[in-house]
């Protein structure tokens, strides 16, 4: 036992030094470098942990043990596992070491009078609450977690006491105030998330009263573009509602990204470490990832362009990954001998003597573009023969295409669904604008045929049996005649259908619902063929790829995955958000996915490997609309902000900012060659927006990038083309034609 | 909307909270559905906690049971999605394997018929030839709905006198005779069950079973024919004239 206690009154004079020296110096040093990859586990002097995870868990059962008073397993779990004596890299443990140390000593050896302050105010935490190391650093895709560890372990520790934390938030505030203006906007950025995790870890420690006093007192300097989230905070007063908020949960573990150039960053640490009481600056060690860049520091309006996520802003390296932004090669078809009636006015009185010739998509260059990514990067289905036919239609209907611009703009045609009774959910079109589907609140999905043509089911097998297979016109043969009908309606979901996407090739329907699947119907027999499930929550958004055969969904549960239709089971998972994923989205090539979400960044995943290679921020509300350009290149998305933010994908970074929307943005589409952007939103208008121009003066290059000093043109005014009202129908979904007519549809809701 | 100052208490509360939320849009409706919803929940809170506290055998419930009732229907109805590193643990192992390469030419790309949702929901008549091989067993006599009403004459052929006329209870209630719904009949049989009194139907007496064997397959023989008719497409109207 003597052993034993010599060994506690050692750690505990380690303790007692620490808070004192500027050993937070040296240990902070390890975290300013952006790159630390399991950054707890750099200590200086540190044990050769076999991997930083493991050096992890080590280190975290050593605390358990601790808390549990368990000193002699913790000598003999020290000993073995090599574990240098007292992990001084963590400061969250320090305190709760403190706690636990301070327990013993409390009984016996009192001589930490420091310490036990510390650990006097906080009896009930360092029983209840266990030690906090700071969570490793939740890197983008590097699923670099041990789930039930974690969660044990990651709770708050109390950091002092908690009737000071007003004055250590108020100490912090004066000093902010008082540094030089072009520091004071980047050091602001600190308020935010060091008030919500100072009133989480007063909430989590029971002190129901200092959270509300302190809440009141500092709520009212925030930003409003998080006045959301402190109304959500603001109704969590204790321990037990924290437990349900999955969303606050995450938010509690992951680490706030803020981006500091290096001078205030010094500045601040300077003065948070001459004081004595540094709780804050430990706090900020704890819960915020300071992401510091050489350079100008940046203004206020750059700073309130890029932050307003949930998690802050993104770190450098999450968006350095190479995007393959460009579009697949188009494959040759052979245009055949065909008389269609302009072939026919061309040639009149000529003999018709046209060789097939070769279809050419302008892509006369065999050689790869260097942003586009191979043509079997990612498995695709193989064209089929009605696939050839649907191309060769394209690209005749291509030729009909009006340019539009800023002096041709594009006529719009509303389509109104009626009797929706405000329960029209979701919309979509094929792409040649033959049928519209609708998805409704009361669970039935409805397909329109948008032309003369009426829609027709297969006939059952015992009638397809006797058709003349051979007959010309099998492909009308088989349509039975008397179920012809302007409309089907689809009976099969059992909640709202809140996402609607067609295929492609016109065959399949995707829907997705609140009952949690996914279902695909067939609109050659109008059922339902399958049903995915996976997603034991909403699903808020799906979409077919673009070449058909995968599709992606994504729901309250944080995911999205990738399906193809002949698997029952998810391929791909794409986890990473904070908050549900209410927008999905395919590149154009089909081998990145897009997905918005609540917490209102944007990422950007890779099919191919599940990684996330892109998070974009700067929205202020969930994001409800993504679109990308026809190139690939660029992509718009819309929020409840009303905001539309422009984005270059190849270099992650924000390019344009066009306002105008007064209300949620619900829908965004590029026109066929990417000349206007039209979005629609709750606000009862279509705006169209000039793209060529908005994408013309590009000036990025890896500076902008990587210091985050992007300059948005305020030429949302020029950029506006046109807005249209309707009376009083929102504008839910948008869709040009292959010949650039606008398509709009909304509910009218008299 | 009535006056605040004559809303009852409750509804008063409930403006006030929605309004603390940040809601100040709504239809007057809400706050009644609101309100139903908080007394649905706190009646079925403070129930479950009486059952708790009879089960601890105590007198009156204390704040322990209503801790634990809320904890149980948190966790039955109000469950929250997987935790964050959960779902990266399990991506990570998803994403891990390689996308699976997509076969050319096989038609509509559909996972296996077990997972889809395209099989049929009925299931037809199988032929009784090969019943009577089988003989004995209690699936033989299959007592379709459709033509329970056998023909009148079938009873007659050489059944004793202890099987007709007892009325079926034609219900589903897996007597272990497969009932078959042909899918356009199904409106039929609602027709014709009400008329059973007059009809010749078969009651499958578990308890007169083995004796009914032989009279069984002796029925059966006779009722294969009229099973046989319906084999034939459902839309026969034949059967129904013999009703």
């Amino acid at each position: 036992m003597a052993a034993v206690q010599s060994g506690q009154s050692e750690t505990e004079e380690e303790k007692e030094i620490q808070p004192e020296t500027s050993n937070d110096g040296s240990r902070t040093d390890l975290r300013p470098p952006a790159e630390s990859p399991g950054g707890p586990a750099s200590s200086p002097g540190a044990v050769k942990p076999s991997a930083p995870g493991e050096e992890e868990t080590l280190r975290a059962v050593l605390r358990f043990l601790q808390k549990n008073n368990l000193s002699e397993s913790v000598e003999i779990l020290r000993r073995e596992a090599g574990l240098p004596d007292e992990p001084e890299d963590q400061t969250g443990s320090e305190s709760s070491g403190t706690g636990s140390g301070g327990q013993e000593a409390g009984g016996g050896v009192g001589d930490a009078g420091s310490l036990l302050s510390r650990v006097s105010a906080a009896p009930t935490p360092a029983a209840a609450t266990v030690a906090a190391p700071p969570p490793p650093p939740l890197k983008v895709g590097a699923g670099d977690d041990r789930p039930d560890v974690n969660v044990v372990l990651s709770a708050y520790s109390q950091q002092g006491d908690p009737v000071l934390y007003d004055v250590y938030y108020s100490g912090l505030k004066k000093f902010i105030e008082s540094v030089l203006d072009c520091h004071r906007a980047e050091l602001s950025q600190v308020f935010y998330p060091l008030f919500v995790h100072m009133y989480l870890e007063l909430v989590y420690n029971n002190h129901e009263a200092e959270s509300k006093a302190f809440f009141e007192k500092f709520s009212g300097d925030q930003e409003c573009y998080y006045a959301d989230d402190l109304r959500i905070l603001s109704s969590l007063s204790k321990k037990e509602h924290m437990r349900g908020n999955e969303t606050l949960l995450d938010f509690r573990t992951s680490k706030f990204v803020l981006r500091i150039s290096r001078d205030s960053y010094q500045l601040l640490k300077r003065h948070l470490q001459e004081r004595q009481n540094n709780q804050i600056w430990t706090i900020i060690q704890e819960h915020l990832y300071i992401d510091i860049f050489d350079g100008m520091p940046r203004s206020k309006s750059q700073i309130d362009a890029m932050s307003g996520s949930l998690a802050g802003e993104a770190k450098r390296d999450s968006n350095k990954a190479k995007v393959f932004y460009g579009l697949l090669k188009e494959p040759e078809i052979e245009v055949p001998l065909d008389d269609e009636d302009e072939e026919v006015e061309n040639e009149e009185g000529k003999p018709k003597k046209k060789k097939p010739k070769k279809d050419s998509l302008g892509n006369k260059s065999k050689k790869q573009d260097p942003n586009a990514p191979q043509q079997n990067r990612i498995p695709l289905p193989e064209l089929k023969d009605s696939d050839k036919l649907d191309k060769i239609m394209n690209l005749k209907e291509a030729t009909k295409r009006v340019r539009l611009g800023r002096d041709t703009l594009p006529s719009i045609c509303f389509y109104s669904f009626l009797n929706a009774y405000q329960g029209l959910t979701a919309v979509d079109f094929t792409d040649d604008s033959s049928l519209i589907a609708g998805g409704y609140a009361d669970s039935t999905v409805r397909v329109w045929s948008v032309t003369p043509k009426k829609l027709r089911r297969v006939k059952s097998a015992a009638d397809l049996s006797l058709i003349d297979k051979e007959s010309d016109d099998v492909l009308e043969r088989i349509m039975d005649e008397k179920t012809a009908s302007e409309s089907k309606i689809l009976h099969g979901h059992s909640g709202p259908v809140y996402g609607i996407s067609f295929s492609p090739d016109r065959n399949y329907l995707l829907s997705c619902s609140e009952d949690g699947t996914v279902r695909l119907w067939s609109l050659q027999t109008f059922t339902c063929l399958v049903g995915y499930k996976g997603h034991n929550y909403p699903v808020w958004d799906t979409q077919f790829s673009p070449y058909g055969y995968y599709f992606i969904s994504g729901g309250h549960d944080r995911v999205a995955r990738l399906w193809a239709t002949d698997h029952y089971q998810p391929l791909r998972m794409f986890a990473g958000h904070l908050a549900d994923i209410t927008c999905t989205r395919f590149h154009p090539n089909s081998n990145y996915v897009a997905t918005g979400s609540s917490d209102r960044t944007i990422r950007l995943w890779d099919v191919l490997t599940g990684n996330c290679v892109r998070i974009l921020t700067g929205h202020k509300g969930p994001i409800h609309a993504i679109a990308f350009s026809p190139n690939g290149k660029f992509m718009a998305s819309g929020a409840t902000d009303g905001r539309v933010l422009l984005w270059d994908i190849g270099h992650g970074i924000m390019i344009g900012d066009l306002k105008g929307h007064t209300d949620a943005i619900y829908t965004l589409k590029f026109s066929r060659d990417g000349e206007i952007l039209a979005s629609g939103s709750m606000d009862n208008t279509v705006r169209l927006w000039d793209a060529f121009k908005a994408f013309d003066e590009l000036e990025t290059d890896d500076f902008t990038a990587t210091t985050g000093h992007i300059h948005l043109p305020e030429n949302s005014q020029e950029l506006l083309l046109g807005t249209y009202l309707t009376k009083a129908t929102p504008v839910i979904h948008l869709h040009f034609t292959r010949r650039n007519l606008l398509l709009a549809a909304g509910a009218y809701n008299p | 909307m009535a006056s605040p100052k004559t809303l009852p208490k409750d509804a008063q509360v409930m403006i006030q909270i929605l309004k603390d939320m940040g809601i100040t849009e709504y239809e007057p409706r809400v706050i009644n559905q609101m309100l139903e919803f908080t007394y649905r929940y706190v009646t079925t809170i403070i129930e479950d906690a009486k059952i708790y506290a009879t089960h601890a055998k105590k007198s009156t419930v204390d704040a322990e049971d209503i801790k634990l009732a809320i904890q149980c229907r948190m966790d039955q109805s109000f469950t929250s999605p997987p935790p964050r590193d959960f779902l990266l643990e399990v991506a990570r192992q998803k994403n891990g394997t390689p996308l699976p390469l997509i076969k050319p030419y096989t038609g509509p790309r559909l996972p296996p018929d077990r997972y889809c949702l395209t099989a049929p929901n009925y299931r037809l008549k199988s032929i009784q030839k090969k019943v009577s091989s089988s003989g004995g067993r209690i699936t033989v006599p299959r007592l379709s709905v459709g033509s329970v009403s056998s023909r009148p004459g079938t009873p007659t052929l050489g059944t004793p006198s202890v099987t007709p006329k007892v009325a079926t209870p034609l219900s589903l209630s897996g007597q272990r005779f497969t009932v078959q719904i042909p899918n356009s009949q199904t409106a039929v049989s609602k027709t014709v069950t009400p008329s059973t009194p007059t009809v010749q139907n078969v009651l499958i007496n578990p308890s007169l079973i083995g004796s009914k064997n032989i009279l069984i397959t002796t029925k059966m023989v006779s009722q294969s024919s009229a099973s046989e008719s319906l084999k034939r497409k459902h839309e026969d109207d034949d059967d129904y004239d013999n009703l």
